[in-house]
């Protein structure tokens, strides 16, 4: 991975690593259900997208952010062609995370995303490819709920940090199995770290990141953490993760974002998933990944993306935009 | 101004709920909003005082710190709570017309979509501005938000959406909406919004944060 990283770097062309699942359901005629609950499913989604564009960066496996709480015992809410999501917390006092267990390796729908993930490294070994996990914090704001889990850190502090370090001893395991599974990392989605301060940030969620971090990253294996939320004042809080890699969504202009990062780190960043390339005209999508290269140019160590997962339902005609703008911007 | 009156302010741009409440640190021990409130109405203090001079100040306090990235969600909720604590005083003065309300205001996040935590902070705030919020919760169908209008038919409604595949499902309420109260203006909000959006599904407003939405809402003489 210390390669690949190094070879970005080195290399003038830019490279795009969109966070890219769902499109690909198009190209095989399968539902969001099917991607969700069946590993092969997602592989054959993500198989028939690096297909199409050869020029992709790296397969980056489904965003899935509810598969951890569902391990731990929450409810789901599921439909045919929407991205699952928590309809319940599981607990509601801090009294109750002694109670909590923490699932093994496969419960759920773990193991179907672990399939999904080691059938693309074993049949896609050209290309890096990414598992999905999400975040501590916003793992404990699914488990106890978002809006309480944002005032418990300033009430109940110790309470907090007890739901995080199950939350975190869990996600090491996770993120390991993806290891195990084959790929040559992961992206941890954080976005719920986005709505605190950077001191908060740093006590409620970063610390916890860089303990997966620490457990998993290696010259064979990068952590990217993926944080969609107004990230400006939070960065020097996510570089103390020690991630090897940092994705941002489109709440932020990667121009601020680019100088607070050393050079020798990636940064994925940003085009509106829904606005640009999901909502937007092939023209526009081309216009709009153009000008966020332009404005980056005189960084390396910039990997254009998404700024969070292409929703379901986004025409192939516009991602193809998207690379085509980006030959187009490589041809000069 | 009243002694009392400043001190809930305070609480209220603060969070300090109640005297048990540890929150903030520096105000440990200390009554907060719901004592506060209690003693201003024993005090003789109208409640449309307590309201517009004390309540009211201190969400706007906090609601312009945290549009200029002073504060964040945290905080901001603990405000809201003290000013629901603080409310709970008043309902009765509420109940008798004593106090008026700037109008009413609908809130739920669309159908299909199960995250509240935008909802919920708009909702808070719009309230803490003096506001009526009927807040219809998460996944609310069409028909509820019709419902609602039926029997509250100069209200403002708002709809959010977290999700980029829920929001979509946003243009149908709005064009309903529309379609059967023409004069109801309808505000979007959540994450993968922006103007352009909101402009096409036919929404009157889309506002990045809650102070918008009250800014909007005040704004509006029909409701």
């Amino acid at each position: 991975m210390t390669e690949w990283k190094n070879s970005i770097l080195a290399h003038p062309e830019k490279i795009a690593v969109p966070v890219m699942t769902y499109p690909g359901l198009q190209l095989i005629g399968k539902s969001v259900m099917d991607m969700v609950t069946i590993g092969e499913v997602q592989y054959h989604c993500v198989k028939a997208l690096s297909a199409k564009y050869p020029a992709i960066g790296a397969t980056t496996l489904i965003m899935d952010l509810s598969v951890e709480a569902e391990a731990f015992g929450s409810l789901i809410n599921f439909s045919e062609n929407e991205i699952p999501t928590v309809s319940k917390r599981l607990i509601d006092s801090f009294e109750q995370v002694v109670n909590l267990k923490i699932p093994a390796i496969g419960d759920g729908r773990t193991k179907s995303h672990l399939t999904a993930a080691r059938l693309a490294a074993d049949n896609n070994t050209a290309l890096q490819v990414f598992g999905g996990i999400i975040g501590p914090y916003s793992l404990a704001g699914r488990l106890y709920d978002i809006t309480e889990m944002m005032t418990a850190i300033l009430i109940e502090p110790e309470g907090a940090h007890d739901l995080l370090n199950i939350c975190t001893s869990f996600l090491k395991e996770y993120a390991l199995a993806f290891k195990k599974a084959g790929c040559n990392g992961i992206v941890i989605a954080e976005p719920a770290a986005g709505l605190l301060a950077d001191y908060q940030c740093e006590e409620f969620s970063s610390r916890y990141v860089k303990q997966i971090v620490d457990f998993v990253q290696d010259d064979n294996f990068m952590v990217v953490l993926h944080n969609c939320g107004n990230t400006v004042s939070l960065v020097e809080s996510m570089l103390g993760t020690g991630a090897a890699g940092f994705h941002f969504g489109n709440a932020v202009d990667m121009c601020e974002i680019l100088p607070q990062v050393p050079s020798n780190r990636l940064v994925f960043g940003n085009l509106d998933p829904a606005g640009v390339i999901k909502n937007g005209s092939p023209e526009i999508i081309k216009v709009k990944t153009k000008e966020l290269l332009t404005r980056t140019s005189q960084y390396n160590n910039f990997v254009i993306s998404s700024g969070c997962d292409i929703p379901p339902g986004t025409k192939i005609e516009n991602i193809d935009a998207f690379f085509e703008a980006i030959a187009e911007y490589n041809k000069g | 101004m009243n002694e009392i009156i400043e001190k809930l302010t305070t609480c209220i741009e603060f969070g300090k709920i109640n005297q048990k409440s540890p929150f903030p640190p520096s105000m440990r021990g200390e009554v907060g909003a719901d004592e506060l409130t209690r003693q201003a109405l024993e005090a003789g203090i109208k409640p449309v005082e307590i309201l517009e001079q004390g309540l009211i100040p201190g969400m706007n306090a906090v609601g312009l710190k945290f549009s200029q990235g002073k504060v964040f969600v945290p905080e901001m909720l603990m405000a809201a709570k003290a000013m629901s604590m603080a409310l709970v005083h008043l309902k009765p003065y509420f109940m008798s017309g004593e106090v008026k309300r700037k109008g009413t205001f609908i809130i739920g996040t669309v159908f299909g979509d199960l995250h509240d935590i935008g909802k919920n902070l708009v909702a808070m705030t719009v309230e803490g501005a003096g506001w009526e919020v009927i807040d219809l919760g998460v996944d609310v169908k069409t028909e509820s938000f019709l419902d609602t209008l039926e029997k509250y038919p100069n209200c403002a409604v708002g709809i959010s959406a977290l999700l980029t595949t829920t929001m979509g499902n946003m243009e149908s309420v709005v064009k309903l909406v529309k379609e059967k109260y023409p004069l109801t203006k309808v505000l979007v909000g959540g994450a993968p919004l922006n103007t352009e959006f909101s402009n096409k599904i036919g929404a009157d407003f889309y506002s990045r944060d809650p102070q918008g939405a009250v800014a909007y809402l005040n704004n509006l003489q029909n409701c």
